[in-house]
């Protein structure tokens, strides 16, 4: 059982106030508040040992290097990858999609190649994937989403489409709809397709393990799992990582340059190209340690019972139409909604009076509101430091901003 | 409440001003806020001589600031001419919501007269 109390006070941040109340941060699915360990693994680096990596021979150098490689080996362990060479650095989700997009699939994908997505993909899912297709003459074809938030009938369309990739959400930032990646995975393997998940919304808050799963590319973000911003990772098979030729290039990733061609060292380090974001590797560390010591699945079970309990009071609310499957075992810690007579964007300034943090707007994921004929919705987003007080704070200034629009 | 919530700002709303369309428009604009998808359809008719804005009419799938801002809007620039309508100043519109706009918000609030700063560079002209 998570002790919510004292792992509030491991994050700074929930002890600040936003227009005199005290903060309600229900914005997770954003990104993450970060706890101590994470910000002062950041400040040791800079204080005691800031040097660039894999270059140095000096002291500082060394010790640097050391921490950033270790980080990739708790990462591993954390998602339970058997090598720590699948694990490769990148500046985000985002930008782990892209290389897939650019190195396999310019690679592994040839005109006339279907590609299946899903019509609940964030546009980091999606649009990679469109400009890979507009390049190479490939076909885009959506998994449909039914009424409730699941995928309908994605095996059938899988057999049916015989895709060369499958990429889906683990868990949609939307609906909250979590998945299943085990299911999928083998069902597209069996038609050949290389499928790809992206674990943004899932990596903080249900178990992931890679080998389990049994998919070919594992895409997330350290900020999103309580780790800085700016540093990301895409897991892949070792296998396909060592098929694929180099994205970006230049210092790090080489082994010899000449003037007209070079050579290229092995995976990971053939994908990381630059100087690296060091001290954020090392934060993303230190939030794995943090994430461990919690237990995701004491993390995962909190959180469903946080989840449940506002389901309900939210379900309370007259006018308040919530998106996404009912069932919170099949759900991540995203409630999106929409209240009757309200904009997303004016409930969410209302609401941050009361110091309730909420996104609203289309989440990245256009084609999803489109599908549910809404322009925006609101999305309050959960972590394991969230109360159920916290959600009291929440419905109760749902009911102020009604008033006030007297609706 | 906050002035940004002010009654006036919610009749607006509630009540816009100069909604719907013109026939035969001057100038029009299809406008969109990409941070939420909202859409606003702005209309000018401009007649006379020299042209003065002789109808304005706007649709708006928008929330409360942004519709608010266009029915102050038009309600504003009714007689104004083209060169007038060019010097519209953004800090106007920002203070009709009484300095309570943070930086998403100003958006929300600029996105009518946006679009009628696209809709007199040509962006339908007729």
């Amino acid at each position: 059982m998570l002790d919510v109390q004292k792992i509030r006070r491991d994050f700074p941040i929930l002890h600040r106030k936003v227009h005199g109340k005290p903060l309600v941060y229900l914005d997770n699915a954003a990104t993450t508040q970060k706890p101590r360990p994470v910000i002062d693994a950041v400040s040791k680096y800079y204080e005691e040992y800031n040097a660039n990596v894999h270059r140095g021979i000096h002291t500082l150098a060394e010790e640097a290097t050391a921490a950033y490689e270790d980080a990739r080996q708790r990462v591993a362990q954390f998602i339970g990858a058997r090598n720590p060479a699948e694990i490769i650095f990148t500046r985000g989700t985002t930008e782990a999609i892209n290389l897939a997009a650019y190195s396999w699939g310019e690679k592994f994908l040839k005109k006339g190649d279907t590609i299946l997505l899903t019509l609940m993909e964030h546009h980091s899912n999606l649009v990679p994937w469109q400009l890979l297709a507009q390049r190479k003459g490939l076909n885009l074809e959506f998994i449909p989403v039914t009424a409730e938030g699941y995928l309908e009938d994605p095996e059938g369309m899988i057999r049916r489409l015989q895709p060369k990739l499958v990429a889906f959400a683990h868990v949609s930032n939307v609906l909250g709809t979590v998945n299943p990646v085990q299911k999928l995975a083998k069902v597209s393997h069996e038609v050949g397709a290389t499928v790809l998940v992206d674990g943004a919304q899932a990596v903080s808050h249900l178990p992931v393990n890679v080998a389990d799963l049994d998919c070919d590319f594992y895409a997330f973000s350290s900020h999103k799992m309580m780790g800085p911003t700016g540093v990301g990772v895409l897991w892949g098979r070792a296998k396909i990582l060592k098929e694929m030729p180099p994205f970006l290039s230049g210092g790090e990733m080489i082994r010899e340059v000449f003037l007209r061609e070079s050579s290229f060292k092995d995976v990971p380090y053939k994908f990381e190209a630059g100087t690296p974001s060091i001290a954020q590797v090392i934060g993303l560390g230190a939030a794995v340690d943090y994430l461990s010591e919690l237990g995701i699945e004491n993390i995962r079970r909190y959180e469903e019972g946080l989840l449940e309990y506002a389901f309900k009071k939210l379900e309370a609310i007259p006018g308040l139409t919530i998106y996404g499957p009912r069932n919170s075992g099949d759900r991540g810690g995203v409630i999106a909604f929409n209240v009757a007579g309200i904009h997303p964007h004016d409930l969410a300034t209302v609401l941050d009076q009361d110091g309730v943090a909420i996104r609203s707007g289309n989440h990245c994921a256009m084609p999803l509101h489109a599908h549910f004929k809404i322009n925006a919705s609101a999305r309050a987003s959960f972590a394991f430091y969230n109360t159920a007080a916290e959600v009291d704070v929440l419905t109760e200034s749902i009911e102020g901003a009604k008033k006030v629009f007297k609706v | 409440m906050m002035d940004i919530y002010r009654e006036e700002i919610l009749d607006h709303a509630r009540n816009p001003r100069n909604r719907g369309k013109v026939a035969d428009p001057t100038f029009e604009f299809h406008a969109s806020n990409p941070l939420c998808g909202d859409t606003l359809d702005l209309q000018i008719k401009m007649q006379g001589k020299p042209p003065k804005v002789s109808e304005i009419a706007f649709q708006a799938n928008a929330c409360t600031v942004s519709v608010a801002a266009a029915s102050m809007l038009t309600e504003k620039v009714k007689g104004m001419t083209e060169k007038e309508l060019a010097e519209l100043d953004e800090k106007d519109v920002i203070s009709w919501f009484g300095g309570s706009l943070t930086t998403s918000r100003t958006e929300c609030a600029l996105l009518p007269l946006k679009a009628l700063r696209d809709a007199l560079k040509g962006g339908e002209e007729k």
